[in-house]
């Protein structure tokens, strides 16, 4: 694939030099303090403890009892501002429904969609599961499309057939009583859903160098049952596991200068990371903007995130996606009812407001047991093994009058919000705008340790592969190699500090 | 859930010190404690054993109602709904709380079926269940190619629906099978399905189900011989063939039958002697005591600011969608609001004295009347007497909020007319609802406070053998 790198892009080089043996012993060896930034010091000791550690959402933060939740309205979120913070949460989580229906502001779900709500998949606005077994992938995940190239509007090529996303349902009858015995054959699928992904899952096991033992997983997906034909050849196929929802306002109101100024796309310190900014389309400005939000930093904000998931998850059209989620080979899907009048919207822009000051007002949930030893402990080791290096802790936002609880507050998120070759194991070979097919964006750490307590079956990583904050590090690989290798080089009991630092964020 | 109590916790998780311990009695009181829970848990019993008696007799009202169809059968059966809506509505302050109406696994960490999915879910799938008039929701342009819907006139018989498609039994099975789907699904069964049955689409008077349209102020008019089996079948205005109606009758009785079967599991559970119950009132130590009473907060709190106010009252107010409201077919939305409301207040002050079971507006005893121990009580014997009675004060703003909502429905003026204008003087009751629920639930913020403050932040214990997801020193 030929794509020109813009300004601030990385020219392709050698792999070596970015991560080769040079970089990582001397990361072995000298603690550097390389940055003044607020976000901390690469791969150099721990900062002293602040007290705002505890609260990584700053006045946001939100409790953890009696139990978890990714979606609780930020603490400072003031009380005029409450009811429609829960209006937003009705859109995103009651059912989207097929056309047409009384509650006419809630339906035209799909024809063809992933889910009927925004938290099927952002389980209590955190991660929902992934099918640990064998087997058709159901919430929580999904398969993305594309054809090798690049589209400066779609970021990527999307399969001519079925388009950027496989979707798993329809509103079809016969779909929809899927489950009761003797409807299949029994009623007709005008709008068959496209496929049944399928995910196998490959066992490997890693041994560190003290000769503990780790399993790990990684998927194998297949495609079945495909109701539009084959796939184009030369389909790329990747799994997504879709990202937890909390602090996201916050994250939108990190200057992107304080972003750029972490950003090192030529590797210039010499370090093995580069960093580097996507930029991607802006359907409501129509301009090129810096992405932010997404696996692959693929969407400018929140607006637009929020958007294209109606759009290609629930299959609800809008003012910035307002085409069905279907291809021209999906002739009825394009002419089932729809949720509005012909011409509007399916969620008019007050409503999808509603949904993005939602998600933008979600409260991150407080520190769990920071001051415990083995808590101050991990966290000296994650410094000290260059873990802050990419997923940088502290930020202070912007300011927007439009939303006080969220201006100038100091977080602790643990991400550059940048985009990182993360290696050949974790790679699907899909590029996004200028994102390699091995590059994915920093996640924010704040929550990760409460991932499992929203679902137990949740994953980590982009694909949802990592059963634990362990198994997560260790598929670190390309610029995050030098990091986990001092992580695995540690004493077990050092390592232990270090996840439970981790489990604490 | 932890939504209001959350931010409580919050603000005071990093001051240094607190002690609630100054006047009066002690909040350390594991026996007081315990009253409340118990009171909490026999009320449950009342409240849903309740819900399962008015269920039975809407059962009894829609056997005759397929036995022998008529107007005077179809009233009746509507009637029975509507007060098969009073007690439940009282109960739904037990969700959100992990309480057997949202989980089956009650002690697991994990939610195990939501009972609650099946029972009281919404919006429904209409669309899927019965006929439906497509009005103006969509353009004639968008109508071609679409199977029955050729002329952008409801064409009930042609729609690909459940009840149309006769090769597919309507039995137990069907409901059932189509609600345990592990990823996503349809809202085909409970409460809203049977309404919608008894009472079809609740159209403007242009017929049409488009929102901007003239709102008349009657419910949903299916007539009484989309029942009848015989030649008088119909499917709204259109002859239809007897087998169609039939299974109009198949499908509400089997809605009926599981709604009895899942309120009665729900019932159950808090019953003594069962798993939940047991656990629920014999908390290990005070802590676990306090977080039982944190967990009955939270379920008030999340209902009132959360679901009522904005979930259920503020989307309505903003999307200006007519029949975005819970009880939309039979217009009975404020008969929803009030019972969720008083709910609430029952919870707090520990007394259930029955439902409306007449539906004159009043309050008629239950053989199951409970007189316990309230959170008012406790409040009382703590010497925070003061709390309590702000508290008070603040449910009787509600009251009179959603009482305003109550009698301009009855007096003609249903919720999906009140909610036409959000800044209407017909909104106001709506809108100083949602005000005044927000308020009371700031209560719940201060009693939080008052009685949890400085404790469960050490509840995670440093024993890093057990396994608790939330620990970050804790192997899991």
């Amino acid at each position: 694939m030929r794509r020109r790198v813009p300004a601030g892009g990385r020219p392709p080089r050698a792999r070596a030099r970015r991560w080769g043996g040079a970089a990582a012993a001397l990361a072995f060896g000298a603690f550097v303090v390389l940055g003044t930034l607020g976000s901390g010091c690469k791969r150099a000791a721990a900062p002293p403890l602040r007290a705002s550690e505890k609260l990584p959402g700053g006045a946001t933060s939100v409790s953890f009892e009696p139990r978890p939740l990714f979606f609780l309205p930020a603490a400072n979120l003031g009380s005029n501002d409450r009811p429609d913070f829960y209006a937003g949460k009705a859109l995103a989580g009651q059912p989207w429904i097929k056309a047409p229906s009384s509650t006419d502001a809630r339906d035209g779900l799909g024809p063809l969609y992933n889910a009927r709500t925004c938290l099927a998949c952002h389980d209590k606005g955190g991660r929902a599961e992934v099918q640990s077994k064998d087997g058709p992938l159901l919430r929580g995940t999904l398969v993305r499309l594309s054809l090798p190239g690049f589209d400066p509007r779609l970021g990527v090529v999307p399969e001519p057939t079925y388009g950027s996303q496989l979707q798993g349902q329809s509103i079809a009858l016969a779909h929809q009583l899927r489950a009761v015995p003797g409807v299949a054959g029994a009623l007709p699928a005008k709008i068959p859903p496209e496929a049944t992904p399928n995910v196998e899952w490959l066992e490997q096991r890693y041994t560190y160098p003290d000769g503990r033992e780790v399993a790990l997983r990684r998927p194998r997906i297949s495609i079945e049952n495909l109701a539009y034909g084959e796939l184009a050849p030369n389909t790329r196929v990747g799994l997504r596991h879709a990202p937890p929802l909390h602090g996201l306002g916050l994250l939108e109101l990190v200057d992107q200068h304080d972003i750029d100024r972490l950003a090192d796309p030529e590797d210039r310190d010499g370090d093995g990371i580069s960093g580097r900014v996507n930029q991607v389309w802006d359907p409501v400005t129509r301009t090129t903007r810096p992405g932010r939000f997404g696996l692959k930093a693929n969407q400018p904000n929140l607006r637009v995130q929020v958007a294209a998931a109606f759009h290609g998850d629930i299959g609800i059209t809008s003012s910035v996606f307002p085409e069905l989620p279907c291809t021209p080979a999906q002739a009825e899907c394009a002419k089932a009812p729809h949720g509005a009048k012909a011409g509007d919207p399916e969620i008019p822009d007050d409503l999808l407001s509603l949904v993005v000051n939602f998600s933008r007002s979600i409260g991150v949930p407080r520190r769990r047991k920071p001051d415990h030893p083995l808590v101050r402990r991990g966290r000296e080791r994650f410094y000290e093994s260059g873990c802050a290096s990419c997923h940088a802790p502290r930020f202070v936002t912007g300011s927007d009058a439009r939303f006080p609880h969220l201006s100038a507050q100091e977080i602790w998120p643990y991400s550059d919000l940048l985009l990182h070759d993360m290696g050949e194991a974790l790679a699907d070979g899909r590029t996004d705008y200028l994102a390699s097919g091995a590059e994915w964006r920093t996640a924010p750490l704040w929550g990760v340790g409460l991932a499992r307590a929203i679902h137990r079956d949740a994953g980590l990583l982009h694909d949802g592969r990592a059963r634990t904050v362990e198994e997560a590090i260790l598929w670190h690989d390309g610029e995050a190699r030098s990091s986990r290798e001092r992580f695995t080089s540690l004493p077990l009991e050092e390592r232990k500090a270090l996840l439970a630092f981790v489990r604490s964020l | 859930m932890g939504v209001v109590v959350g931010a409580a916790l919050v603000a005071f998780g990093c001051s240094d010190d607190s002690d609630g311990s100054d006047d009066g009695g002690d909040p350390n009181d594991l026996d007081l404690l315990t009253q409340v829970l118990e009171t909490n848990a026999d009320l449950a019993v009342a409240m849903y054993s309740d819900s399962i008696d008015t269920a039975e007799d809407l059962e009894t009202a829609l056997e005759a109602l397929v036995a022998n169809p008529s107007q005077g059968t179809l009233d009746a059966a509507r009637r029975a709904w509507l007060i098969a809506e009073e007690p439940y509505g009282y109960t739904e302050v037990y969700r959100f709380r992990q309480s057997p109406i949202d989980d089956r696994d009650y002690l697991g960490p994990e939610e195990e079926g939501r009972p609650e999915l099946d029972l009281n879910a919404w919006p429904l799938a209409e669309a899927l269940i019965d006929y439906v008039v497509s009005g103006t929701d969509f353009g004639d342009d968008q109508l071609l190619g679409v199977e029955g819907h050729g002329t952008g006139v409801a064409d009930p018989i042609g729609q690909n629906t459940i009840i149309n498609s006769i090769d597919i039994p309507i039995d137990a099975a069907l409901l059932a099978n189509t609600t345990v789907t592990p990823d996503e699904r349809d809202v085909v069964a409970g409460y809203h399905a049977i309404e919608f049955l008894l009472w079809g689409q609740d159209l403007n008077e242009n017929g049409s189900a488009d929102t901007l349209d003239d709102r008349d102020s009657t419910p949903g008019n299916r007539p009484w011989t989309d029942f009848a089996t015989d030649v008088n079948c119909t499917s709204g205005t259109e002859a239809a063939d007897t087998v169609i109606c039939e299974r109009r009758g198949q499908f509400v009785l089997v809605a009926v039958q599981k709604l009895i079967s899942d309120l009665t599991e729900v019932r159950d559970a808090w019953e003594p002697g069962a798993t939940y119950r047991e656990a629920f009132t014999n908390p290990e130590d005070l802590d676990g005591a306090k977080r039982r009473l944190l967990e009955i907060l939270t379920g008030m709190g999340t209902l009132a600011e959360g679901e009522l106010a904005g979930e259920r009252m503020q989307i309505a107010l903003s999307a200006n969608s007519q029949e975005d409201e819970h009880s939309c077919f039979s217009d009975n939305t404020h008969r929803d609001i009030l019972t969720n409301g008083e709910g609430i207040r029952l919870l707090y002050i520990g007394d259930y004295l029955g439902y409306d079971s007449d539906l004159d507006g009043t309050i008629d005893a239950t053989g199951r009347a409970v007189q316990g121990y309230g959170i008012d009580d406790y409040l009382q014997d703590l010497g925070l007497g003061d709390l309590a009675d702000e508290t008070l004060a603040a449910f009787a703003v509600t009251q009179e909020a959603y009482e305003a909502i109550d009698a301009l429905a009855r007096a003609g003026t249903p919720v999906d007319n009140q909610i036409a204008d959000a800044f209407s003087e017909d909104a106001r009751p709506m809108r100083e609802t949602i005000v005044a629920l927000n308020a009371e639930a700031q209560r719940f913020v201060q009693i939080a406070e008052a009685l949890l403050v400085g404790t469960l932040d050490d509840v995670i214990q440093d024993d890093a053998s057990a396994c608790d997801t939330t620990d970050p020193t804790s192997e899991c």
